[in-house]
């Protein structure tokens, strides 16, 4: 309950994202320099293009870097397309290998996890294939990649779904055959309310502390809760200076999303006309 | 009459008695005290060590008043063309043997590159600050405060150079004096660099990233971050000891630190819990992979570079033989040729962001 509002509001901020972006087809004619548009799209593109802003560690902070960065970044941006997408989503990485025949690899599976700031993102991937989980970790800004598809886009309860890992195979299966699921124009993304079934333990992690929202019942003795109600940390969200220093100010998210909003508007752009020419209804698979 | 001449015989021989004496004070000195002859040799800073920040107070300057001492600080420094670089042209080629100056730099972050072959490299930024050469000292003239024992061939000058440019009333005027002939604004920070008597450089020369060439190696010296009394497993990366399994009060500590019999005592240097971090230390051949111009920035390789994020850190040219450049450096430093140039300059090996996605073929 503590989640809905403001996933709602998210949602509704993106429905504006939305409208705007198909509102206006020529990234020229848009006035870039706003002010007041910035600051509203700061909003949603922080949610789109996470990895736009820097580490909020001050100590590892510098203005020249993160602007070097940020310049690298559009560069190979140019070069590949790389979607909107949130953990939960399933994805199709192309990318080159060496080793494998025709000297591509595509890998599909979810996407169980999304870290690393500037040049250092990276992405998670999982399936399940021929009974042995597989991940593989790619780096978001790697010239091997040749492409990245979002399938299906959407979202889940949680913001890591590392516990597919001890979950039924059947979570983390996808199809490598699947094909892209189409959102409706203008549609919010999504939100996959699935409650995972976890297997009994032994686990990789203690998931019972937490405080996860897509499993079901842990089916745990009381004395697994009891330590994990030891153990939680209710008072950090109120703890305003923690917040703060995990976070980058909003002044500064304007600055850096102003600096890189005609190349991410014109990115953005493309990406929804995509969306909208190739509407084919999806077909059920496996 | 024989009484008189008593008494001053007495006088004559007590005078005598005390010359001997003194001749013995005198003559015996020398000898007593020869093992302070060499006396340890006084602490001499450099002369640029000075008190460098002026205490701070409230002068009760007013606004225009402020405002006035601003113009000065603009005229002084700004508002005059230094052109001192045109005689900086030298018909001599570098070789193996000449030194060139270093520079001062800030490590400003780390971030990865990518190789041709689609291998991931991690590189260090570190942005070359505006450097200016304050002074000279001939390699007659410096005095070093450790002096090399036997004799020394190929000497080398000393070039004193300044960075970071900042508002000189936060100095003392003494400090500020060291910058008069230069005529560069006062610098934050000051550093001596052993220069080859030909690789010398006119006082208020710039330095630029540009001093040094993508695809060369460089060493990189910088103030370690302080960790304070650390013990071994972190200091010496020791393994501890076992945390289960019977083990009390001894996971994280060193264990043995000597035999017995005739070694029984602990040896010097002996590996133990101390003090961690905040010296000097160098790291040596990076290689250059890319310059940035427009920011004067080097993307040098490797993530285990001295010093914190923002740090100040300090370029040579690397005296690893195997890593000497094949080519001729720019000699004594970089002069501008006045054309153009890109704002990145990439090694050979590496892909650019700009560039295509990686595509491997059977060829390679």
């Amino acid at each position: 309950m503590l989640s809905t509002t403001p996933r709602l509001a998210l949602s509704r901020q993106l429905k504006n994202f939305r409208r705007f972006a198909t509102a206006t087809t020529t990234p020229a004619e848009q006035p870039v320099k706003d002010k007041s548009d910035t600051r509203k799209n700061v909003l949603e593109y922080r949610q789109i293009y996470p990895e736009f802003l820097p580490d909020p560690k001050i100590e590892f902070r510098n203005p020249i870097r993160e602007k070097l960065e940020r310049s690298d970044m559009i560069a190979r941006r140019a070069n590949v397309d790389i979607p909107e997408f949130y953990v939960g989503s399933v994805l199709a990485v192309t990318s080159a290998d060496r080793h494998s025949p025709g000297k591509l690899h595509r890998f599909v599976g979810i996407c169980i996890k999304r870290e690393g700031c500037g040049l250092r993102a990276n992405f998670l991937l999982r399936n399940v294939i021929d009974h042995q989980g597989v991940e593989i970790l790619y780096d978001m800004y790697d010239p091997t990649i040749k492409g990245i598809e979002v399938l299906r886009l959407e979202k889940r309860l949680d913001n890591e779904l590392l516990y597919l890992r001890d979950a039924l195979p059947e979570y983390s299966t996808f199809d490598s055959n699947m094909e892209i699921e189409i959102l409706p124009e203008g549609a919010p993304v999504p939100v996959n309310e699935i409650k995972v079934k976890l297997k009994p333990r032994p686990w990789l992690d203690r998931w019972e502390r937490k405080n996860l929202k897509g499993v079901q019942d842990l089916e745990l003795p009381q004395r697994f809760y009891d330590r994990a109600k030891e153990l939680e940390t209710p008072w950090e969200k109120y703890d305003l200076m923690k917040q703060y220093m995990r976070t980058v100010p909003e002044e500064e998210q304007v600055e850096i999303f102003s600096e890189v909003q005609t190349h991410l508007h014109r990115s953005g752009a493309a990406q929804k006309l995509k969306r909208k020419r190739t509407f084919v209804k999806p077909t059920k698979l496996a | 009459m024989a009484l008189a001449l008593t008494t001053t015989f007495t006088k004559s021989t007590v005078k005598f008695l005390e010359e001997r004496l003194l001749l013995l004070t005198i003559s015996c000195g020398p000898v007593r005290n020869k093992s302070k002859q060499n006396p340890k040799p006084r602490l001499r800073n450099p002369t640029w060590f000075t008190q460098k920040h002026r205490v701070s107070s409230d002068d009760n300057v007013t606004l225009e008043n402020k405002e006035f001492l601003k113009e000065v600080v603009q005229d002084r420094y700004f508002n005059v063309d230094n052109e001192i670089s045109k005689d900086l042209a030298s018909n001599v080629i570098w070789r193996p043997g000449l030194q060139r100056t270093g520079v001062m730099a800030r490590k400003i972050g780390i971030y990865p590159m990518w190789l041709k072959t689609g291998k991931k490299i991690s590189t260090t930024l570190l942005q070359v600050l505006d450097n200016h050469v304050i002074k000279y000292y001939p390699p007659e003239d410096y005095d070093p405060q450790v002096k090399r024992v036997g004799r020394i061939y190929n000497r080398k000058g000393c070039l004193l150079l300044g960075a970071e440019g900042a508002d000189p009333s936060t100095f003392t005027r003494e400090y500020c004096g060291l910058f008069k002939d230069s005529g560069v604004i006062p610098k934050r920070h000051l550093a001596r660099f052993f220069v080859s008597p030909d690789a010398v450089l006119p006082a208020g020369t710039l330095i630029s990233a540009l001093h040094f060439q993508a695809g060369n190696y460089v060493d990189v010296r910088g103030l370690t971050i302080d960790r304070g009394f650390q013990g071994v497993m972190k200091r010496h990366g020791f393994k501890g000891m076992p945390a289960s399994h019977g083990v009390t009060k001894t996971h994280r500590r060193g264990g043995n630190i000597g035999g017995g019999g005739e070694k029984g005592r602990v040896w010097p240097g002996t590996k133990m819990p101390g003090h961690m971090g905040n010296r000097y230390r160098i790291l040596r051949g990076l290689k250059i992979w890319r310059i940035n111009t427009k920011y004067n920035v080097l993307f040098v390789s490797g993530q285990n570079i001295p010093g914190a994020t923002n740090s100040i850190v300090y370029i040579y040219d690397t005296k690893l033989p195997a890593r000497k450049p094949a080519e001729p450096l720019p000699f004594p430093t970089y002069i501008g040729t006045g054309e153009e140039l890109s704002e990145n300059i990439f090694d050979k090996e590496i892909h650019e962001f700009s560039e295509p996605t990686i595509v491997y073929s059977d060829k390679n």
